[in-house]
């Protein structure tokens, strides 16, 4: 009980008010515990849920709908490669496998070795002229090709002090794959 | 900050696009900004300010072409609970970028447009609802924001007017489904984002917490400055007789200058693909295009003079010789729509059915899972391309495919993301069954043989 | 306002404004089929399956549960376009969903089974491989969900967010990937969860109390009255070859609008207990009837004050009035302790509120009781009322209660005891000075930190300063009944030196100065080791007579059981032993017992109008699973 720290709890209780009704709080409070966390734990669910007096349940369910919230670990730079049509007709499919070569993950989602790096395709971004596209550290990448890719990889890998892996609590996969 | 791909000192939007700064307000009031605002406030009535837009003929230009002045004049005239102006800025359809150019370039126009419309429709707060993974355009209306307050352009009395005035951001969190109305509300309420299931009321007597609500598009409430700047009549000056202003489009995909371009509604696609745009890439071929949009059901490429405006382009005469697709809205056929302004072309290195296989993936991907049809016809299309695809094909899957489109069209699904599905699958099948039938029935893709050529 | 007419199929139907197209079409018998759609639950239109044409309006597919019905309007369902349209929904429900229905639960029951049956495609175009999810979860001990059958109908959620007012069921992920999970996958904690088992249209949820014990075909079912408290919810029970097997909610909107509480609806295992009492025994031995009722008479006779007896919670109007018999002759000057019973006294006065009529209050006051627990299902039609229909809502209690999840609740701690000073204060309270209508009074007894007496005249006199009414929360089954036949006794049984202990053991014990002990319950229990006499009782699943609720109706009991011989009716038991004790208390069967009440007591004059035991069968074609 109690993975988020006083203060994030403060300003999560502070929130409500800025809102007409406390349910508009949960998406700004699951922002600053994801923020402080890294991801949403059940435990950061409920508490967050707890700062502002809902059932755990509903945090949950808002937080496995939107795609920016994870309930997994992602590592400490995430990089949302756009794959839509823009990008994917400007060679988006190639620049995905590149960058998971260049981290070093097998499948998107995974977490890096050293913790630094996961690689996700997202939908597009809205960013078409410049296709293809990534979002990486609250910024967006243009124009990319393999080499700035890795450009932008490597300047995260080297000044970086080394990032401990998180701690990575295995979880049963709610969905299994369609048979046949 | 990257390089402006688009156009700059155009007619209305992007008037002052180009200069340094134009998002700080010294420069954009320097420029003739907050102009609008101060006469809005201070001279005219809310209604003076409805009736200016409804003359003026501006349209939501989120893709629904509803008139912005009618749409406005729905808001009651009293109301016992506050009302809300809400902007759209959720901007997720693939092929569109328009309000994010808009917003990270110019933000002062639209939080001007905001304290207009917001004032026209009695509404004392306006909420942005900024799609999450917009990080600069959020920086900019936010700093924006604190220089409007700085200024005294919100808060109590705004150019000493008697009227309060707050603009507030929300920010989403990654779903599609957001930028459709219903789902919007529900996301800024803090739930999961499905679309409502609209019967009495509707928004503008239930919106966002119960609340009378106005939900426009960036692009619209972006417009608004200048109409009441420079009157109805000259804003009336662009476009044609039914469609008028001018109006943003993005350009994407296999064109030598992608970028979004302010162009008069009226003129040509080919004006904008192969003029603006530059045209097909060196040596290729346009095959196909999509006017506003992957939900705007696609285009071949020899159709580019099909005209802009939002009425005209549904037109079945559009289609000339092709076969018109299998398409419904509302009960009617059409032969395309121009939607939120997105153009992506692609050239004939492409496979029709590998663009449209990753089109359903998305719809599938961004499916709420409200409504039956789109949650299960969605991913069973998706499985349908997958056999195609993968040579496991036949027949079959062909028929899935046709059954699927017609059970999501025509008020089968609770929103649009249904019916924009349906219309991928029917579109891109009527005008490329060939390529889909190379693929299911011989496991061959004419298209990557082009690509092939065309790269060695 | 005038009713609007409109046709559906050519049939002309008039209807209040308002009435949706699929209720219209329901009361000219036409079946609309729906999935999300249920009449107590918010509208949602995300099934897609109650697709008609309509004019005026486009050629598209409407959905019947979103359109109010308008003047003139022409409701088509058998054109082929909404023909085709259910039919492809209903196809898009089976991609995915298992065939599994041979062991399924609901199979025979199913809406997904009988629509697609009525309304679905006769040939199946899926051959593909279909989603997966790990099946069967368990919801909680109770509830099993199966993922794979859902249909994402949302009822389930829907309930628990707008009825309970909670959230611990809710939909994880989106899109096809989206399910139905309890948070964080623990187990559900609500009183009220059994609800979603009777909402589910399909078989994804299913009682783990009732899994695979038999098939809906293989049981008859009873419409009768739930007897685990006082609230009196119309139950469906539903027995196999002498088994209680399940209970479910029946819809009665004046006292419980299809809900029941978990208590009701999972608590009848007893029943079938393989230890039940069958015989009477005499000091450990089985004995006859007549040897054992001798014995007790013998053991109780002119035992006056040092003669205590425990009555049971759910003790019927017929027995009390018998028992009252017994009290007034040879039974005299016992000291009588009802169990489960409150403080509250009898009501006197003004007539005491209905449960219906909290739905029009616009203020709500709730004394001295965690409702949730005290009287369930009363709960939720304040939750209603006050969710649903804004009336506002003051709680004044000493501890947190389940209401105070409404961000509007004006709750008052009270310190134990000051309840009664807190609602005179209230008189003057801003809320109660114009209401703009009634104002509900409801009060407990604090479960005893209360003075019950005083609060209940507290209470009175608030409802009628502020134009509201009054609603004493009894707890015990029968409570109302056995304070208006006078046998609601609370004395205290310590000193007795004979008891008779009937039904559950009082909760106090048995005071060791007893002597002799007679049981008459349906389970053996340590406490009867010693007993001289053990007579064997009835379940609520097989006696007959009525129960008077918290707010006084009357409801008969309609048992699926009969009584197996050789237990007797508890009246006839009474009966016997009046006779054993010199009373003649001789019924030709418990009619006559019934109108013997009418005719004296006034509040149960309703028992000499018994309902027809085989009402006609209400013709539900969308709602609950249950009918």
């Amino acid at each position: 009980m109690g993975v988020l720290s006083d203060h994030v709890m403060e300003e999560i209780r502070a929130l409500p008010p800025q809102f007409p009704e406390v349910r508009s709080a949960v998406m700004p409070a699951l922002d600053l515990a994801q923020e402080e966390i890294g991801y949403l734990t059940p435990e950061a669910m409920s508490d967050v849920a707890a700062a502002l007096n809902l059932d755990p349940g509903y945090v949950e369910g808002v937080a496995t709908f939107y795609t920016l919230f994870h309930t997994e670990p992602t590592g400490k730079h995430r990089l949302y490669m756009c794959t839509n049509i823009s990008c994917k007709l400007r060679g988006a499919d190639d620049l995905l496998e590149h960058a998971m070569r260049s981290v070093g993950v097998h499948e998107q989602g995974e977490v890096s070795a050293d913790g630094l790096f996961s690689v996700e395709a997202v939908e597009c971004l809205g960013a078409c002229e410049y296709a293809p596209m990534m979002r990486l550290d609250h910024a967006y990448h243009y124009d990319l090709t393999p080499e700035k890719v890795d450009e932008l990889i490597t300047a995260r890998r080297n000044p970086s002090p080394p990032v401990p892996a998180r701690q990575t609590k295995p979880r049963t996969p709610r969905r299994q794959k369609t048979d046949g | 900050m990257a390089e402006l791909r688009g156009t700059t000192n155009g007619p209305v939007l992007t008037r002052w696009f180009g200069t340094d700064d134009l998002h700080r307000i010294d420069v954009y009031e320097r420029l003739g900004g907050y102009v609008a605002l101060r006469k809005a406030i201070t001279t005219m009535t809310p209604d003076q300010i409805v009736q200016e837009i409804k003359d003026s003929g501006l349209r939501g230009r989120g893709g629904a072409d509803f008139s912005t002045g009618v749409k406005w004049s729905l808001m009651p005239k009293e109301s016992a609970v506050p009302m809300h102006l809400v902007v759209n800025a959720d901007e997720s359809e693939p092929g569109s970028a328009k309000d994010r150019y808009l917003m990270e370039n110019s933000p002062h126009m639209l939080l001007e447009g905001v304290g207009i419309a917001a004032y026209a429709i009695r509404s004392h707060q306006a909420w942005i609802y900024i799609r999450g993974e917009y990080d600069l355009p959020f920086a900019r209306l936010t700093a924006g924001i604190e220089e409007m307050r700085a200024k005294g352009y919100l808060g109590p009395k705004p150019f000493g007017a008697d009227w309060e005035l707050d603009i507030r951001i929300f920010r989403g969190h990654g779903a599609y489904i957001c930028g459709e109305e219903g789902a919007l509300l529900e996301s800024l309420e803090g739930k999961r984002a499905q679309p409502r299931a609209w019967k009495p009321p509707y928004p503008a007597q239930k919106g966002a917490w119960g609340r009378p609500t106005t939900v426009n598009n960036v692009e619209t409430i972006s417009t608004v400055p200048f109409i009441i700047d420079r009157g109805a009549a000259e804003y009336a000056k662009f476009g044609t007789e039914k469609a008028k202003g001018t109006r943003m489009f993005t350009v994407s995909g296999h064109v030598q200058r992608p970028g979004n371009y302010e162009m008069e509604i009226g003129k040509t696609y080919r004006d904008l693909i192969e003029g603006l745009a530059g045209g097909a890439l060196p040596g290729r071929t346009i095959k196909c295009w999509w006017p506003g949009g992957s939900s705007s059901p696609v285009m071949p490429g020899d159709l580019l003079d099909t005209t802009t405006d939002l009425d005209g382009i549904k037109n079945l005469a559009n289609l000339k010789d092709h076969p018109a697709p299998p398409l419904n809205m509302g009960g009617r056929g059409f032969a395309t729509m121009g939607g939120s302004g997105g153009v992506i072309v692609m050239d004939d290195t492409f496979c029709a059915v590998k663009a449209a296989h990753r089109l359903l993936q998305f719809y599938a991907h961004e499916s709420c899972g409200k409504c039956t049809p789109c949650r299960v016809g969605g991913n069973w299309a998706v499985r349908a391309y997958d056999a195609i695809l993968s040579g496991n094909g036949g027949p079959q899957e062909i028929k899935i495919l046709e059954r699927v489109q017609e059970g999501l069209q025509g008020g089968r699904c609770l929103c649009g993301l249904g019916d924009a599905a349906g219309w991928v699958i029917a579109s891109s099948l009527t005008h490329y069954r060939n390529e889909y039938e190379e693929h299911a029935l011989h496991n061959v893709c004419s298209a990557e043989k082009v690509g092939m050529a065309a790269n060695a | 306002m005038p009713d609007v007419n409109l046709t559906i199929d050519g049939r002309p139907v008039a209807v209040p404004a308002g009435t949706l197209v699929v209720e219209a079409a329901k009361k000219l018998g036409v079946e609309i089929p729906v999935f999300c759609y249920h009449h107590k639950l918010d509208y949602v239109g995300a099934c897609r399956l109650c697709v008609v044409e309509i004019s005026p309006g486009p050629p598209i597919a409407r959905i019947a549960c979103g359109t109010p019905v308008s003047e003139g309007m022409v409701v088509k369902t058998q054109t082929s376009l909404a023909v085709e349209a259910r039919a492809d929904v209903l196809e898009f429900e089976l991609v995915n969903h298992p065939l599994d229905c041979p062991v399924c639960d609901k199979g025979g029951e199913c809406p997904l089974q009988d629509f697609t049956f009525r309304h679905g495609y006769p040939t199946s175009r899926i051959d593909g491989p279909r989603l997966h999810f790990k099946k069967p979860i368990p919801l909680s001990d109770k509830i099993a969900l199966d993922r794979e059958r859902c249909v994402l109908c949302y009822r389930c959620t829907r309930y628990y967010d707008e009825v309970a007012w909670e959230q611990e069921l809710t939909v994880g992920e989106r899109g096809v990937e989206s399910f139905i999970t309890s948070q964080f996958d623990r187990p559900l904690q609500s009183n009220f969860s059994g609800n979603i088992i009777d909402l589910c249209p399909v078989g994804a949820l299913t009682s783990r109390v009732w899994r695979f014990e038999s098939r809906p075909w293989d049981m008859t079912s009873s419409a009768t009255i739930c007897s685990r408290c006082a609230v009196g919810c119309s139950v469906t029970q539903w027995q196999r070859r002498g088994q209680l097997v399940r209970v479910t909610s029946r819809e009665n909107d004046d006292i419980d609008e299809g809900w029941i509480c978990d208590r009701g609806r999972f608590d009848y295992t007893d029943v079938n207990d393989p230890s039940r009492l069958r015989t009477p025994s005499v000091r450990g031995s089985r004995s006859s009837w007549a040897d054992a009722i001798a014995e007790l008479a013998a053991g109780i006779k002119g035992k006056g004050s040092r003669l205590g007896i425990s009555l049971p919670q759910d003790i019927t109007n017929e027995e009390a009035h018998l028992f009252r018999a017994l009290l007034d002759g040879p039974l005299k000057s016992a000291r009588v302790s009802m169990q489960g019973r409150t403080a509250i006294p009898a009501p006197s006065g003004a007539a005491t509120m209905r449960i219906k009529e909290i739905d029009d209050a616009r203020v709500i006051v709730v004394v001295a009781s965690d409702i949730e627990d005290d009287v369930p299902i009363v709960d939720l039609r304040v939750k209603k009322a006050v969710g649903k229909r804004g009336a506002k809502l003051i709680v004044i209690h000493p501890d947190g209660v389940d209401l105070d999840r409404h961000p509007g609740v004006l709750h008052i701690r009270n310190a134990p005891g000051s309840a009664a000073a807190e609602v005179r204060k209230l008189a003057s309270h801003e809320w109660l000075q114009n209401p703009g209508g009634l104002v509900a009074v409801l009060f407990g007894d604090g479960r005893g930190s209360e003075d019950a007496a005083d609060l209940a005249v507290a209470c009175a006199e608030l409802a009628e300063k502020v134009g509201g009414k009054r609603m004493p929360l009894y707890r015990a089954t029968n409570e109302r009944g056995a304070l208006a036949l006078g046998v609601a006794g609370s004395d205290k049984l310590d000193g007795v030196e004979a008891l008779l202990i009937w039904g559950p053991p009082p909760s106090t014990g048995i005071p060791p100065s007893v002597r002799f002990l007679a049981a008459w319950d349906h389970l053996p229990r340590p406490d009867y080791a010693n007993a001289a006499v053990l007579l064997p009782a009835t379940t609520f699943a097989e006696r007959q007579g009525t129960y008077s609720n918290l707010e006084g109706t009357v409801q008969f009991l309609r048992p699926p059981i009969a009584v197996p011989s050789p237990l007797k009716e508890g009246w006839e038991v009474l009966s016997e032993l009046g006779a054993a004790l010199g009373v003649t208390l001789d019924y030709a069967g418990i009619s006559p017992i019934q109108r013997e009440i009418a005719g004296r007591v006034p509040e149960l004059a309703a028992l000499a109008h018994p309902p027809d035991p085989n009402p006609e069968p209400r013709r539900v074609l969308v709602g609950p699973a249950h009918p």
